[in-house]
Formats: structure tokens, sequence, C-alpha cells
């Protein structure tokens, strides 16, 4: 019973981080932004690797963060400065930060068992086993701490920026005409994607982490018109594939990332099915009613 | 919207407590449960506790472990163990995190942390970098049933003397599995003792009976294989007229079918020497499904595609 409290909320906690950032990423065409950061970060893995000759958690935490920020980074230069599609900067990024990672493996670290799904992915499963300590006090499970950290340090940038934020997303010329500083925020909202996705990496695993980014904002982008409403139903989203995902995996004694990210695409197809404006059932339904003369 | 925000409380409670309604435990037979990681850890286990302990291993037949997925059971089966062995050494990749820090609330063991340093492989010349997979030198396994054996008399002292008597039956097998395994090798001719496999896995065991080991990739089984491992490999393949190369039951034989190819198209013909256990057991019930049927049936493997 605890342990499955520990683990819903952990999951709950990770797919509400990802879900508000996912928005922003959604509307601005960068949702693969958090599957980019899964497969950036493995050269700054092999970097804290050679440089601190362990495989700690802390240094490649760091060198996740940094990588991941890097990625963001160089996205935007190939978009902008490179004239690039969003998405095809952000393929051409990845895979060669990802490919540098492998030469890198293979160069450096070859006789040790070091990717990323061994030293910096968690598993949601062992949540309640990881404890927090402090001055000899249990303060609870860590992975509450990282994820819960990441909600809150997002709640608050999100709603101190809120305003210029939605301004830079919806019409950055407009924004730049304004005076807002349309690069300064956009690379902080790349710094807290970087750093939410990373510290749920370490908390939940890669797979959750990507599904929660993207999922949960596209079922609420299909629910309404609105950026205010759109923040809160991702979060409530994620919440809602959290807890349902861990009642299926423990009926399937399955993997719980798996049974979260399943029932994520679920209520995200169930969304595209019957939205009320914009559902694939609903729109047809309407035809019909507009045919027959009542 | 704070309207639509106080939904999250209500689910996640009503999640839990639909989820702590009769769950699927384990029939209690009283005896004292044990949970391993790998199932060579498991078979040892089970070979020194008899009939007086359940042992179950989280990572079955032909799992990798660097792969394996833990599921919702997976935790109860940790929650309900009076004793955790693990392999240690990275193996469990982070997962060996989280049983360390078990180890302050539960009876956790590290079955290779009695394995003096200097007998442990250190590939990089690192510190504290070790080669996890001991199980293939016969002789540093003896070391961890012993290891396993004080575990288990330290967690149910009332059966001390059979726990003892097990171990020593058990070790005196192991001597035997260890002088079979010299024996055997010593029986290829020296020149064609070479052993080519997919991953790194068997430097111990190359160690230990005297064979060069050569592998397309290294020792984590996530690490791409590069053009040239295995360019090099099929000309020393070639010039040194090696006749068998190998599969391994938990690492896929896309690159060993690269390296027949490839010595196919330089005209030596090597054959694939069938399929070694390295990771994982073989399935229950079968030979190979214990640890000194999977250590007889890779040597024997060797021996014949060799000789």
């Amino acid at each position: 019973m605890a342990d499955a409290f520990w683990i819903i909320l952990v999951g709950a906690l990770a797919a509400s981080a990802c879900g508000v950032i996912g928005c922003f990423l959604v509307l601005r065409r960068q949702a693969m932004m958090g599957d980019a950061i899964s497969h950036g970060v493995l050269p700054g893995i092999v970097i804290a690797f050679v440089m601190t000759g362990s495989r700690n958690i802390a240094p490649m935490f760091l060198a996740a963060g940094a990588m991941g920020l890097l990625t963001a980074f160089l996205t935007d230069v190939l978009a902008r400065r490179g004239r690039l599609q969003s998405d095809a900067a952000m393929g051409v990024t990845f895979t060669w930060l990802f490919a540098v990672g492998v030469i890198l493996v293979t160069r450096y670290a070859d006789a040790v068992d070091l990717d990323v799904e061994c030293v910096l992915y968690g598993e949601i499963l062992f949540t309640p086993f990881n404890r927090f300590e402090w001055g000899g006090f249990d303060l609870g499970p860590k992975a509450v701490w990282t994820t819960g950290a990441a909600l809150a340090a997002n709640a608050v940038f999100l709603t101190l920026g809120y305003p210029k934020l939605k301004l830079c997303t919806f019409d950055p010329g407009l924004a730049a005409a304004l005076g807002v500083r349309v690069a300064l925020w956009h690379y902080l909202l790349m710094a807290f994607t970087s750093m939410t996705t990373v510290a749920c990496f370490e908390s939940v695993g890669a797979v959750l982490v990507v599904a929660m980014l993207i999922a949960p904002a596209n079922t609420a982008y299909l629910l309404t018109d609105r950026l205010s409403i759109m923040l809160a139903i991702a979060a409530v989203v994620g919440v809602i594939s959290a807890v349902s995902g861990y009642l299926l995996a423990y009926q399937l004694d399955g993997a719980i990332a798996a049974g979260m990210t399943v029932t994520s695409g679920a209520l995200f197809a169930l969304a595209a099915l019957f939205s009320p404006r914009h559902g694939v059932v609903t729109r047809a339904w309407r035809r019909v009613r507009v045919k027959t003369p009542g | 919207m704070s309207r639509i925000l106080l939904v999250v409380p209500v689910l996640i409670a009503a999640a839990c407590i639909a989820s702590c309604g009769g769950a699927p435990g384990a029939a209690d037979t009283g005896r004292p449960r044990i949970t391993t990681t790998t199932g060579m850890i498991a078979d040892a286990a089970r070979n020194v506790g008899g009939d007086l302990v359940e042992v179950r291993e989280l990572m079955g037949p032909g799992v990798d472990p660097h792969l394996y997925k833990a599921t919702q059971g997976d935790l109860r089966r940790l929650r309900e163990s009076d004793l955790i062995l693990y392999n240690g050494l990275h193996l469990e990749g982070r997962m060996g995190e989280t049983l360390e820090q078990m180890a302050r609330r539960t009876r956790v063991v590290q079955v290779t942390d009695t394995i003096p340093e200097a007998r442990l492989r250190r590939p990089l010349d690192m510190e504290g970098q070790y080669d996890p997979h001991v199980w293939f030198d016969v002789s540093l396994w003896r070391l961890v049933v012993e290891r396993i054996r004080d575990a288990l008399i330290e967690m149910d002292p009332a059966h001390r003397e059979v726990y003892a008597r097990n171990a020593t039956a058990y070790l005196d097998d192991l001597d035997e599995l260890h002088a079979y395994c010299l024996r055997r090798i010593a029986e290829i001719p020296e020149g064609r003792r070479v052993l080519i496999t997919a991953h790194d896995a068997f430097g111990y065991f190359g160690r230990a009976y005297g064979i060069e080991i050569l592998g397309v990739q290294g020792v984590s089984t996530a690490a791409e294989y590069g053009l040239q491992d295995i360019t090099r490999l099929v000309d020393l393949i070639v010039s040194r007229r090696v006749k068998a190369v190998f599969v391994e039951s938990s690492v896929p034989p896309r690159s060993i079918h690269a390296l027949i190819e490839g010595a196919r198209a330089k005209g030596h013909e090597v054959r694939l020497g069938g399929e070694l256990y390295s990771d994982a057991l073989g399935p229950a019930g079968a030979p190979e499904g214990t640890y000194a049927g999977m250590v007889r049936h890779n040597v024997d493997t060797i021996v014949e595609a060799l000789t």
C-alpha cells in the first residue's frame, strides 16, 4: 500500500512536471525534445566517467543536465541561424551527439558497462527503496523530492514568466516588437526542459519522460484552445495516466513505466476521437446532424 | 482551473486503495525467502539452502541483466525477502545502488564482496571499475558460494550445520568442475585456443583456463561494435585458421554472423561453434538450467568446435 502510494506519487509528479513543460514544446513544434535530450546526454555520461573514474550518479546527473542544455542550444542555433525546420534541427543535433557518445564509449570506456540505461536512467518501481536521508532522518523516497522539485521549479517559472512565454510562443515577432527578449525566454524554457527531463530520467527512466512530455500536452491541446486551461489539463491528464498506468501494470505484472506510457497514449486516443471540437467521432456526428433535417 | 486540479489527490487515494486490496501474495510456507538477481546466484543459494529455503531469481533464463525490466511482482518479492543476494560490480546497473541502500533495512548481501581485489579483472585499469562476470572462473565462484553459505547461516543460525554440510558437498562439486574445465580446454591444440564471441563476458574464463578471448563488442551489451573490430577479427580468424566462433544466449547474434560472412569472403570457412550461456542460465529443468550444467555446456561446446 505504502509502496503503491510512493510509486504513483512519483509517477504523477514526474508526469505533471513534464506535462506542463510539454505544452510549450508541443506549441513550439519541439515535442520530441525529450527524446532528443535522452540521446544527446550520452557524450556527457562518458566524459563524466572518464573525468571522475566512477559511475556515481551525481557527476552523471550534472553532465547529463549540461548536455541536455547543449542539445537544446544546438537545435536552436541550427533552426535559426541554419534556417532548418525545428524537427530537422533537432534530428541532426541529437543523432550527432549520440554518435559522438558512441564513439567516445568505444574509444575510452569499451571495457566497462557504460550506457545511459545503467548509469543514469532510474526505475520508478524502486522508488520506495531509494530513500532521502538527511542528518540521520529518513525523509521519504528520494525520487519524490527530485520530481517534486522539478514540478515546483516549473510551476514557479511558468507562473512568473507566463505572459512573456505565451507571447513568445504564439507570436515571437510581436514579442520582439514589444521589447520582450525572445531569445532569453527561449533559453530559459530550454534550461527548464533540460532540468526537468534529466531529473525525471534519474527518477523514472527515459520512456516515461519522453511520453509525458508529449502525450498529455497533445491531449490537452485537443481539448481546449486556451493556454492556461491547456496547462491544467496536461497536468491532470499526466496524473490520470500515472494512476491508471500503475493499476494496469499492477494487474498485468508488467513494467510500471510502460503501463503509464500506454495509458497516456490511450487517453490521447480518446481525446482524438471524442474531443468536443476536434474529435474525429464528434465531427462526424456533427456532419450527420447537419445533413439530416430535424 | 483549480477545480480541474482538485481531481489529483482524489485519484491517487483511490488508486492506492484499489491496489492494496487482495494482493496475490505468495503462499507462506514459513521457510526463509531468498531473492537473487541472477540465476547463477539463485542456483548457488538453492544448492546451499536445500529444502530449508525458498529461492527466487529476478532475472530468469535468457534475460540479459542490462536489459532487465523490473515488474510489480519483483517489488513484492524484494519486500517479502528475508535475504537478498546480488552480484554487484555494476552488473545490475543502477539497481545495484538501490540494493546497496536497502542493506540498511533488509539483509542484503553482495556475493562478490569477499573476492580479493587482486583477483578481480580491471579491464580499463581504473580504480573500482571491475569486470562483473566472475562466475566464469569456477575457482572465484567458489568464494561466492562460501559467501552465500555464511549469509545463510547468519540469517538462519539454527540450521548452521545443514548449510555448512550442503556447502561443503557443493564446493567439492565445484572443485571437480574447475578441474574438468582445465582438463577439457587443455585438449584444444595450443595454437587454436582462441574464443571469439559477441561481447567480452568471458574474460575470467580465459584467464582461468588459458584460452585467448576476443569479443566483438565491449563489456556493455549496449555498446555498438566498430567496423575495425569486425575487420580485425576477420583478419585474425583467417590468419590463425580459427575453426569456430560462438553466439551467446542473451546477446543478439548479428555481429557474429558478420564475422562468418567476412571470413567467407576471404576464402576461409569458419563455422558457428554453437550457443554459449553468458549472462543468464538456460531454461529451468534443462541441464544448462544450473550453474554447473551451464559451465559444462560452455566448455564442451567450445572444445568440440575448436578441436
